[in-house]
């Protein structure tokens, strides 16, 4: 056995921010593409989002070994599911599945902290929000990862969602058109891009709608 | 502190006498504020007829950026200029310190200030303090007897190069020196090469970004070019602006106005006799 | 935060220690003359206490000089009270905002050990910091007229000490 340096971690942080909202018929969800590690920066084009079903993607920031690993497990009991129903899993379904997959390794988690965005059964959209260690909601929109304190407090105050302890339950989506919501998840971005320096380099938008996946980006600061 | 006296103007020096009490507070679990550091990229080199300092202008407090544009030329004399790296209250305060003790010594010998007076007065200083005094700088200026450039570390050791680098972009800074320095560049050349220098940290290293700032120190004369490029504009501003859904509730409003300014007129009508 | 020849500046009302709420009304932002202003933020007995050395200093100006102080001098002053306890701070972070005697607007922040930060649009301090960066840096709009900026000021604020389990209980903002 060779012994291991008691400073080290199998953990690392590799920044970056998502952000999800969801919308009447349409869930946008976003990233930036810079991997970083302390004061360096391993790449400024990585996709941090990944399509898990037609009606389904998820972006993930933290340690991206482990997101990698998470992806590739997901991706894996997708197949399983494919061949046992044929049929694609539902975005609610994806979302259980995230927080079961997390909840399994309780004691040694996988260091990801992950938006999952897509459209449910009626075809609304819906945004479920986690910590590494698989506690989730469904919500109207959410973000996490390093510049996620700077955005949150913004989206609070443009899409105020009703509480979830009124009855009769309200519905948590955005009253904002799909054109609106893109513009102000670009203004998130470029503003927490200004003030956290894990976040920047380019912005990842994908729009899911009934119509399909479309993607685009936006240059961000480089610095 | 019962004592008034402690509360008159000061005599300087550093006073330590919260020290046991913020142990206390540490030891109890309340957590300590954190200080304002440069995570840096400062550069200065050796041209023909002088010296050429950089810096970028971020400063960062643990992952947040809380200046997007400050100083980190700092002014020591009229001819010599410091970049300073590190906790940016140390930087300021020592480069401060140092230059009004310069001013002084000017006043007394009537003579332009030397680089190596404000070395020493600046290596003492940080040597006195063990390294407590975190700043690490890059010196420069022309005097009587031609340029010089050193660098300083918090510790109060000092080398002195023909080009230097310090703060955490100092690695991507000097890789641009070691490939493309040569000795008896031109004025041009030599901005040209700190500002790739400087840009190199900017990009790729996170602890450093924003803008270029250089300075120019040539014999009797000198050039502050600050915000000398700008290559990090902001990249998205929402056309349309915002409104507030939910305006804000407001409970109480007073107004108080401003006392008048008193006007004094000097050399008014005279009184009469 | 600055707009056209005014500024606002706004603290939240909480006090407490750590998560126990002791008052909902705390005044953290006191006035040093008309058109100078400082909010400290941090433990209250050194803020009490720093504030109350600043104004003993500035009544001492006002006595020898016979004239207020401008923003600039003040914010000096304050960065140099407060380096003097570089190795024993005071665990408090000041936000001054003042009015020049031309109308223009000054804000500024330090850290604990006095490292100035002078900006042109909007400076944040306290546990809510992170909260506050991102939401004025979103919100903020150059050239602002009072009544905007003081919208902008109380949502940039209410939303972010929304999210900051540390501040709360609604806020004050002075507009001048």
């Amino acid at each position: 056995m060779t012994k291991q340096h008691p400073a080290w971690s199998p953990y690392d942080n590799n920044g970056g921010t998502c952000v999800a909202i969801a919308g009447a018929d349409y869930c946008v969800t976003a990233a930036d593409t810079r991997m970083s590690t302390g004061y360096s920066i391993l790449s400024r084009d990585y996709s941090k989002i990944i399509k898990l079903a037609d009606k389904c993607v998820m972006a993930s920031s933290g340690f991206q070994a482990d997101v990698k690993a998470l992806q590739k497990l997901l991706a894996a009991r997708h197949l399983i599911y494919q061949h046992q129903h044929n049929k694609q899993m539902s975005c609610p379904a994806m979302g259980q599945l995230l927080s079961n997959t997390l909840y399994y390794k309780r004691f040694f988690p996988y260091y990801s902290f992950n938006v999952l965005g897509g459209l449910d059964n009626e075809g609304k959209g819906c945004v479920y929000t986690y910590d590494a260690v698989g506690s989730y909601e469904r919500v109207g929109y959410s973000s996490q990862g390093s510049g996620s304190t700077l955005i949150m407090p913004f989206l609070d105050n443009q899409l105020k969602s009703p509480s979830p302890l009124l009855l009769p339950a309200q519905d948590a989506v955005t009253p904002l058109s799909e054109a609106e919501a893109v513009d102000l998840v670009k203004t998130c971005f470029a503003s927490a891009t200004e003030r956290d320096i894990y976040t920047g380099d380019k912005l990842e938008i994908v729009v899911l709608n009934k119509d399909g996946i479309h993607r685009e980006y936006m240059e961000l600061r480089k610095d | 502190m019962s004592n008034s006296a402690i509360d008159v103007p000061s005599r300087g020096g550093f006073s330590f006498d919260l020290c046991r009490r913020n142990d206390m507070l540490a030891k109890k679990g309340v957590n300590l504020p954190s200080f304002r550091k440069t995570g840096t990229t400062i550069v200065g080199l050796i041209f023909q007829d002088g010296v050429i300092l950089g810096a970028d202008t971020r400063a960062t407090e643990g992952p947040i950026v809380c200046d997007k544009n400050c100083e980190k030329i700092h002014y020591m004399a009229p001819n010599i200029y410091c970049c300073g790296a590190g906790t940016a209250a140390d930087t300021e305060a020592v480069t401060d310190m140092v230059s009004s003790q310069l001013q002084l010594h000017r006043y007394h010998t009537g003579r332009e200030s030397r680089v190596v007076t404000a070395l020493t007065l600046l290596k003492k200083h940080l040597f006195n303090y063990q390294g407590y005094v975190q700043a690490a700088l890059v010196l420069g200026g022309v005097d009587c007897t031609g340029p010089h450039l050193h660098t300083i570390y918090p510790h109060g050791s000092t080398d002195t190069l023909p080009f230097a680098t310090m703060g955490s972009g100092s690695l991507a800074a000097m890789a641009m020196f070691e490939s493309k320095y040569k000795e008896g560049l031109t004025k041009d050349e030599g901005i040209q090469l700190v500002v790739d220098a400087i840009c190199s940290g900017i990009f790729n290293d996170l602890g450093s970004g924003s803008n270029v700032d250089v300075c120019v120190i040539t014999k009797g004369h000198k050039e502050y070019l600050r915000n000398h490029l700008l290559p990090n504009p902001r990249t998205f501003v929402n056309a349309k602006g915002y409104s507030f859904p939910k305006k804000t509730e407001v409970l109480l409003t007073k107004i108080t106005p401003l006392r008048e300014r008193v006007e004094v007129v000097e050399g008014g009508d005279a009184m009469e006799e | 935060m600055v707009g056209k020849n005014c500024f606002a500046i706004a603290s939240d009302r909480r006090l407490g220690v750590q998560l126990q709420t002791i008052a909902t009304d705390f005044q953290r932002i006191s006035k040093i003359h008309d058109r100078l202003f400082i909010g400290l933020s941090g433990l209250a007995t050194d803020s009490q206490t720093l504030y109350q050395r600043l104004v003993f200093r500035h009544k001492l100006y006002q006595l020898r000089e016979e004239r207020d102080m401008k923003p600039e001098t003040f914010a000096s002053l304050v960065s140099a009270l407060l380096y003097e306890k570089r190795f024993g701070p005071y665990f408090c972070q000041p936000v001054i905002a003042g009015l020049s005697d031309e109308d223009k607007p000054f804000i500024c922040t330090m850290d604990s050990i006095g490292a100035k930060e002078l900006a042109k649009d909007f400076v944040v301090a306290g546990t809510a910091g992170e909260s506050l960066y991102g939401a004025c840096e979103a919100m903020f709009k150059p050239d602002m007229e009072p009544d905007e900026l003081f919208e902008t000021v109380s949502q940039a604020l209410l939303s972010s000490v929304d999210r900051d389990c540390l501040s709360g209980w609604g806020g004050h903002v002075y507009i001048v």
